[in-house]
């Protein structure tokens, strides 16, 4: 550690560090992404509407609360009032609505559990409304074959783009790495003079390259951590240290603990492969 | 110990040495003396395995060198100490640890060669510089420096290539008494200079290259003498 932070190796630690820091933080906003559409998915599939068609008046609209009440997947059903209508269509069309203009909607807001992922919820409800008497129709959220579904996509996005990104960093720490066995180049000679093969110079300088690659990796990552509790704080009202610490999941850190021992890994190979070039030409004269 | 039948040898277009026939036997010193590049420094290329010849058959501690795989060539020089004309080590490391470099290659431990080490540091006369980094060594301290690490993992041949450069006459001869000390342990050692009264420091074969082709050899008297005891 001290000849990483101090030592003539500090550029490459530094370099190590902040692709580490580079790549923990590409991970941790992806586990946000995914965290923030698994909640966004789940909220929609957890919400439709209910239009009653038939019968009319009042008495279709009671017939049908009472049907949903005992109907599969339903945890609770409200008529949706005028003033909340008009709330809604304000907020979508950004322009104020009067509820006194709001027609009679016949629409009633639905919260869902469904029983499984692959339950029929809409066939279920208007099934359980039929034999209630009444005639309805479940307006849910769009899936993925009508439009909607976006949330799988973004999920995959956001997985795909950490793990290239991350990926970038691994060639800029390889890299970074080959310089380390440059600069270790007179230890190679001596290595392959006094008789060292070549995986031995190689996994010398390899070693010496992982291990700062560790450190670097540590760092980045404890860097990124609280690069993202700081974010976190700002951009939730209300969060404090131990709600982060409640909301957070084991799989929300696997970025972190990656970080070390990729940007070990990338340095070593980056290293032990310039080292081993450096004591082919050592070896080798003419 | 090494024997060399019609070698050429050279790097990239240039061929350096031509034709040579050589053998280094136990026990025995060789000065490979001529004038500035006549190819000396090529020959202990050649001699410590870094250095594929082109032709011709070269076997040395055992190895066929145009035939042998990377490790039995990686073997066979962990039994060369090798002394090079600008010597290379690792700059920042103390004198005694760049010495002991060969044992810890081996894979002893400081306590197996802590005693060893200090006294061949002690021996070539850097008692004083032992832990005093490299990078802080004049040129003569380098040498010796490198005679000893050279020396360190008691090598079954030994090469110098012109180890008295830049040393008092009175130095350089010291040196390769030294060095030619080591025939009584049954190293073989091969010196390249280009100072031929060294020649008489030892009892020792000559050998005189000249652009790239070596003499029949000659024995000194002394060697003369001890090859009948």
């Amino acid at each position: 550690m001290r000849s990483g932070l101090l030592g003539v190796e500090r550029a490459l630690f530094w370099t190590l560090a902040f692709a580490a820091f580079a790549a923990a933080s590409a991970g941790l906003a992806a586990r946000a992404v995914d965290r923030v559409a698994v909640g966004y998915e789940q909220s929609r599939n957890a919400y439709a509407i209910v239009r009653v068609l038939a019968p009319d008046g009042p008495a279709g609209m009671a017939a049908a609360e009472t049907a949903l009440a005992s109907a599969p997947h339903v945890t609770s059903a409200a008529p949706m009032t005028a003033g909340r209508a008009a709330a809604l269509l304000s907020e979508a069309s950004g322009e104020p609505i009067d509820p006194e203009h709001m027609p009679d909607l016949r629409l009633i807001e639905i919260e869902l559990a469904p029983a499984s992922p692959q339950a029929d919820v809409a066939g279920d409800i208007v099934a359980a409304l039929a034999a209630g008497g009444v005639t309805a129709e479940v307006i849910a959220a769009p899936d993925g074959a009508s439009g909607g579904g976006l949330a799988p996509r973004v999920r995959n996005a956001a997985f795909w783009g950490a793990i290239v990104f991350a990926g970038m960093m691994a060639v800029i720490a390889w890299l970074a790495a080959r310089g380390l066995a440059a600069r270790r180049r007179e230890m190679v000679t001596v290595m392959c003079d006094l008789g060292a093969t070549r995986s031995q110079t190689a996994g010398r300088i390899a070693d010496e390259a992982a291990v700062t690659g560790l450190y670097a990796g540590l760092a980045g990552g404890v860097l990124a951590v609280i690069a993202g509790v700081i974010v976190l704080l700002l951009a939730i009202p209300g969060t404090t240290l131990n709600t982060l610490t409640a909301m957070i999941l084991p799989i929300d850190l696997v970025p972190v603990v990656a970080a070390p021992l990729g940007t070990a890994i990338a340095a070593g190979a980056g290293a032990r492969a310039a080292a081993g070039h450096f004591h082919g030409q050592a070896a080798r004269l003419g | 110990m090494v024997r060399l039948s019609n070698v050429d040898a050279g790097y990239g277009a240039s061929t350096v040495l031509m034709g040579l026939d050589f053998e280094a036997r136990a026990g025995e010193v060789n000065l490979i003396t001529g004038p500035a590049a006549a190819g000396k420094t090529t020959f202990t290329h050649l001699l410590r395995l870094a250095l594929q010849p082109r032709c011709g058959r070269s076997v040395i501690l055992g190895v066929d060198v145009i035939r042998a795989r990377p490790r039995d060539i990686a073997d066979a020089k962990r039994r060369i100490g090798y002394v090079a004309e600008n010597p290379v080590f690792i700059e920042q490391w103390s004198t005694f640890d760049n010495v002991a470099m060969p044992l810890r290659m081996l894979g002893q431990r400081p306590r197996e060669y802590e005693h060893d080490v200090r006294e061949l540091v002690d021996f070539v006369g850097l008692g004083g510089a032992a832990e005093l980094a490299v990078e802080k060594l004049s040129g003569a301290e380098r040498r010796r420096a490198a005679i000893a690490r050279a020396l360190a993992a008691k090598p079954s041949l030994i090469l110098a290539d012109d180890p008295t450069a830049g040393m008092s006459p009175a130095d350089g001869r010291r040196i390769v008494k030294l060095l030619s000390e080591m025939r009584r342990v049954g190293a073989g050692v091969v010196i390249a200079s280009q100072d031929d009264t060294l020649a008489d420091c030892a009892p020792m074969w000559v050998w005189r290259i000249d652009r790239g082709r070596l003499s029949q050899p000659e024995q000194t008297e002394a060697a003369d003498a001890e090859a009948y005891e």
